[in-house]
């Protein structure tokens, strides 16, 4: 509840926490984000945690990338902390070191001037210092991502891992791992470090800051000439790992994959994407021709017959492959906003609404009549509720979630495209529901099917009286004119 | 010569020093001390700079205007209303002096929009008087990135000197928000002023405040430092994104050529401005932990070394040129002869190696800026190419009796089709351009170079009625709106826009290339015979307007064909108005209006 009345005044909102504190801002966190996306204008979030222990399974860390909320969530680790390596362990063979551990921490948290407790012993530690270690190991030794047993912990957000030589952000998942064993791996079992790090934040707040305005970085040794090469080098030396010689070169080889993985950036795809849609865009143009010529053709198809019951001729088949194209560009542009590479608000760019809307209008009559041609509808059922592809359903919705509201104007002629692109769907779907009222006995549902007849009726008269629809749906040859006689035909009988 | 530049400044509001010999005239500015003058408001005092007096400070396609720190712009709003400086600047300017502005200080900026100003009257007049110059020592941060970007554009870069002491503070001052620095700041200013009891006293420069303002700028500093790394670096990292939202970093970008002296009689100099951000943090880092409080005492004290500094090095001072930044060498200890001075200047000014990589890394920016203009210079010819086409195209249809852009909009041959494919792709290269644009990407002149303005205006000129034929043939005004409003695209406003700036005119809201939207749009309000007042001025400023661009050739006879959506819809209008009409005698002959009715 104080959250809630918190959110009404603020426009932006940090949570942390140290330890389990830290796990549980990220919850908090979480709650937030999804809680937000019922809120028209939500405040930014952002959680920094310190020595939080792992809190999800990848399955976590993936939605969060998908959502676009890895960017919210930073983990402060200092070099040898266990605590956010410890889950790496299954936790039924965990339960005595942990039972230590606990009892461990808050014995110093209580005593003053961090005194440590006495009692503690040596084996102990070392104990719990290779246990950790080895699971730690492990996980880092998985080559295949996706063979990651379900159960398993993993890191999401950006790590920002400590060191006395600097600190470290990184956010792929993978080196994540490999970085948080690596640097567990230097430490020294016996001097209790990896304890001792899980309490000692606060200073290494302080420390990061100063180490930033340090004249530092001169590398040791030979400089590399190439600034890719000497930035590898200096990012080494902040993780601490440089004059580690042991693991030095793995160390280099796992930042050299977390920068791979950076692909370009958001909003470089878009610039890109605004530039392949303008090269597709010829395209389209070749399909609007298209329908121009078959609405003028004699032989009074319109647009959506004459692709449907298209010969083999060339002009068919260029419009058809130019169908194709597009789809592929559209789906390309859906598989970038899945994978995150596109910017958060892309879908609320003016450019790419009424692009994608206009591609709709156009080209989905031609993929509706692709499906009933192939007979598809025998095999998966009717297209609107099996056969629409999913592009279709994403650029209705963003036209209809777009921001202004549209005046209800008078059209003064036919729409130079329907204004529902499903309408056709909808035709085929009526043609059916005439199909059986000829061959069903039972009056009972012939009055259902009568019933679904009007009603389409009365939607397509609506558009077609608003002039919503293009003129091939009125062409005199066209499925839904043939329908409409059909219809009549059958009324006359009825009452004859 | 440079030293007694200096000690004007400080004394006297806009003081002339006449050196006796040369035919220069110096203007010097004093500063201010008052913390009120530096920053008006939170966080950072900017404000948008104002265009009737500064009319190319602004990004041309998008029409922004550069923000500048207000309080200092006022001071010079004040200066320039309530001194003769406008005077003594003209006479100046025509005996033909070199004219010089110089400030030590806050008086720095004041020369710098001095400077800006006269640059601003010698441009729109057209005055080929001797270009002023604009020196100034210790001068805080003045605008923004489109500031810097317009001054670029507009070739006024060479005429700005700025000197920096490798550790005074005062030049990086503005990277920091008002409310971190509020409380220490008004203190170091006394430090500053000449006239306060506490000038230069070692009580103010030694206290903890001083450091901690230092520490607090160096914070900002690096903030601001990294964050443009990170971002021209490439660094993909979501969270960097996401941090913006919640740390307001400064806007202030530096500009012009900055002179960075080490101490020791040496001098940098640097004209990348990405790098000199970058510069401007680095060079302030610390060796040591305990190097902190000196470092914040230096801070101030070399504020008011410049004196000092030039009188020692009058003769004997060496520059080092800072260029071909991408491949700067990263160790101190690199020292084959040819980039031994360059190394040298780099461990003068204590750059680290990963501040030598932030350089390399600007001017590789700078490289690849350079790379996208000749790609699009090569894609220029095409661009000729389409637009060949197209004319032909015009042509053509006149011979067919139909006019150009009517002939599009019904598109019934082929050949209309086929300039619609054109026209598409066309606007695929444009748009790639704008885009661009927008991110900076090009060379900061493009958008004032005069042969893009003339193929952009060929273009817009061309193109366009087939853009507006294209949206009322599909009747996309009942969805969207109006052309003009509602559906202009950005490749023909920027363009438009770039003319504009080139010809140094107003910008004009019915343009020659959109008169076809203003065709349609009065024809769908005068379709009922009914014409209010509003509707009858649009048609008569329209009609005025089409007389001159006829004259002017910027529009092709074939408007006034038979049958044309313009002949049409001018002869539905009432015989009273046609009759005494502008146009009236452009018409055909044989258009039966004039035969028939009058």
């Amino acid at each position: 509840m104080q959250m809630k009345t918190l959110l009404e005044k603020s426009k932006s909102i940090v949570i942390t926490g140290h330890s389990v504190g830290g796990a549980l801002a990220s919850l908090t966190a979480l709650w937030l984000l999804s809680y937000h996306q019922t809120i028209p204008t939500p405040p930014k979030v952002l959680c920094i945690t310190f020595g939080s222990p792992l809190l999800g399974n990848k399955s976590l860390s993936k939605s969060l990338l998908r959502q676009r909320w890895a960017g919210n969530f930073c983990h402060v680790v200092l070099k040898h902390d266990i605590v956010p390596r410890l889950l790496f362990a299954p936790l039924d063979s965990m339960e005595s070191h942990l039972h230590f551990f606990l009892q461990y921490i808050q014995l110093s948290m209580i005593s003053q001037f961090n005194q440590l407790p006495l009692h503690v012993s040596q084996e102990m530690k070392s104990q719990l210092f290779s246990f950790a270690l080895a699971y730690t190991e492990a996980v880092a030794k998985v080559t295949n991502e996706n063979s990651v047993a379900p159960g398993l912990f993993w890191p999401f957000g950006s790590y920002l891992l400590c060191s006395e030589d600097g600190a470290i952000c990184v956010d792929n998942s993978v080196s994540v791992i490999k970085l948080l064993h690596l640097m567990m791996a230097t430490g020294d079992p016996c001097s209790g470090s990896y304890l001792e790090d899980h309490l000692r934040y606060g200073s290494c707040v302080d420390k990061l800051t100063f180490q930033v305005l340090m004249n530092k970085g001169f590398i040791q040794g030979d400089v590399p000439m190439s600034s890719y090469e000497a930035g590898l080098a200096l990012s080494l030396e902040s993780s601490g790992l440089a004059n580690q010689e042991t693991v030095s070169g793995q160390a280099k080889d796992c930042l050299k994959a977390a920068k791979q993985i950076g692909v370009a950036p958001p909003n470089l795809n878009s610039a890109r994407l605004a530039i392949t849609l303008a090269k597709i865009t010829p395209h389209r143009a070749q399909i609007e021709w298209y329908k121009t010529c078959c609405d003028k053709s004699d032989d009074q198809l319109g647009y959506y017959d004459s692709f449907k019951q298209r010969q083999a001729s060339k002009r068919d088949n260029q419009v058809n492959m130019f169908r194709i194209k597009l789809a592929n560009f559209w789906d390309s542009v859906i598989t970038k906003i899945d994978n995150n590479q596109l910017p958060h608000d892309f879908h609320k760019r003016w450019k790419f609404i009424n692009a994608a809307h206009f591609y709709q209008l156009l080209v989905e009559p031609l993929d509706i009549a692709e499906y009933y041609r192939s007979g598809e509808q025998y095999r998966k059922g009717h297209y609107l509720r099996n056969g629409r592809e999913r592009r279709h359903e994403i650029f209705s919705k963003w036209w209809k979630e777009k921001d202004v509201v549209e005046e209800e104007s008078k059209r003064s002629k036919f729409a130079s495209l329907t204004q529902d692109s499903c309408f056709w769907a909808r035709v085929e779907e009526a043609r059916e529901l005439v199909e059986k009222v000829r061959t069903e006995r039972d009056l009972r549902n012939v009055a259902l099917l009568w019933e679904d007849i009007e009603e389409f009726e009365r939607y397509a008269r609506e558009m077609i009286e608003n002039m919503e629809v293009s003129c091939d749906v009125i062409a005199s040859n066209s499925s839904y004119s043939l329908w409409e006689k059909q219809v009549r035909l059958l009324r006359s009988q009825v009452h004859s | 010569m440079e030293a007694h530049k200096l000690s004007p400044t400080k004394l006297y509001i806009c003081d002339k020093a006449r050196s006796s010999s040369s035919s220069e005239i110096i203007f010097g500015f004093s500063g201010s001390w008052d913390l009120s003058d530096w920053f008006t408001h939170e966080p950072f005092g900017l404000t948008k700079i104002n265009l009737n007096i500064f009319p190319s400070l602004k990004t041309i396609g998008w029409n922004k205007a550069a923000s500048v720190n207000q309080g200092f712009l006022q001071k010079f709003d004040a200066l320039l209303a309530n001194t003769s400086l406008i005077h003594e600047v003209e006479a100046a300017a025509t005996e033909n002096k070199q004219i010089v502005f110089t400030g030590h200080s806050s008086g720095g900026p004041i020369a710098i929009f001095a400077t800006l100003w006269y640059l601003e009257i010698r441009n729109q007049k057209n005055l080929s008087h001797l270009p002023p110059h604009c020196v100034t020592f210790g001068s805080p941060l003045v605008g923004d990135r489109i500031f810097g970007h317009s001054l670029k554009r507009q070739h006024y870069y060479q005429h700005f000197t700025h000197f920096v002491m490798k550790y005074d503070i005062i030049p990086r001052i503005s990277l920091a928000p008002l409310s971190a620095i509020e409380r220490q700041l008004s203190p170091i200013l006394n430090y500053f002023n000449p006239e306060s009891p506490v000038y230069s006293s070692d009580a103010i420069a030694a206290n903890p405040e001083a450091s901690r303002l230092f520490l607090t700028v160096m914070r900002s500093a690096s903030s601001v430092t990294s964050h443009a790394a990170c971002k021209f670096m490439g660094c993909t990292n979501p969270l960097l994104e996401n941090l913006t939202n919640f740390i307001e970093l400064s806007p202030y970008r530096p500009f012009g050529t900055y002179v960075f002296c080490s101490g020791n009689g040496k001098f940098v100099m640097v004209e990348n401005p990405d790098a000199i951000l970058q510069i401007l943090f680095y060079s302030l880092q610390a060796t040591s932990q305990a190097e902190w409080a000196n470092m914040a005492l230096k801070s101030l004290k070399d504020h008011l070394s410049y004196e000092h500094e030039f009188l020692k090095s009058n003769e004997m001072a060496t520059v080092a040129y800072l260029e071909h930044l991408e491949a700067l060498p990263l160790s101190e200890h690199m020292g084959e002869s040819q980039i031994l001075t360059i190394n040298n200047a780099l461990n003068d000014l204590g750059l680290s190696a990963r501040a030598r990589l932030c350089l390399r890394a600007s001017g590789e920016l700078e490289i690849q800026r350079a790379r996208n203009y000749n790609k699009i210079s090569s894609n220029k010819i095409k661009i000729e190419e389409g637009l060949t086409m197209l004319e032909r195209y015009q042509t053509n249809c006149e011979d067919r009796k139909v006019g150009y852009y009517d002939a599009f909009k019904l598109q019934k041959h082929t050949e209309d089709f086929n300039n619609n494919i054109r026209r598409l792709e066309l606007a695929g290269s444009w748009d790639e351009i704008i885009e661009m644009m927008n991110r900076y990407e090009l060379p900061d002149e493009f958008e004032g170079q005069k042969e893009w303005i003339e193929i952009g205006t060929r273009y817009r000129r061309l193109v366009e009625p087939l853009d507006i034929a294209n949206y009322y043939r599909h009747l996309k005004n009942e969805d969207t709106g109006p052309y003009m409003d509602k559906a202009r695209p950005t490749r023909y406003r920027h363009t438009q826009r770039w003319l504009e700036h080139g010809l140094k005119t107003k910008p004009d809201p019915l343009p020659e290339s959109c008169f076809w939207a203003e065709v349609e749009e009065l024809s769908i309000h005068t379709c009922n015979q009914q014409f209010s007042e509003d509707v009858m001025q649009r048609i008569i400023l329209l009609e005025r307007k089409v007389s001159l661009w006829v004259e002017n050739r910027l529009l092709g006879k074939d408007i006034f064909l038979d049958g044309t959506t313009f002949t049409q819809w001018w002869n539905m209008l009432p015989i009273q108005h046609r009759s005494v009409s502008c146009i009236k005698d452009l018409f055909h002959m044989d258009s039966p209006v004039f035969v028939g009715h009058i």
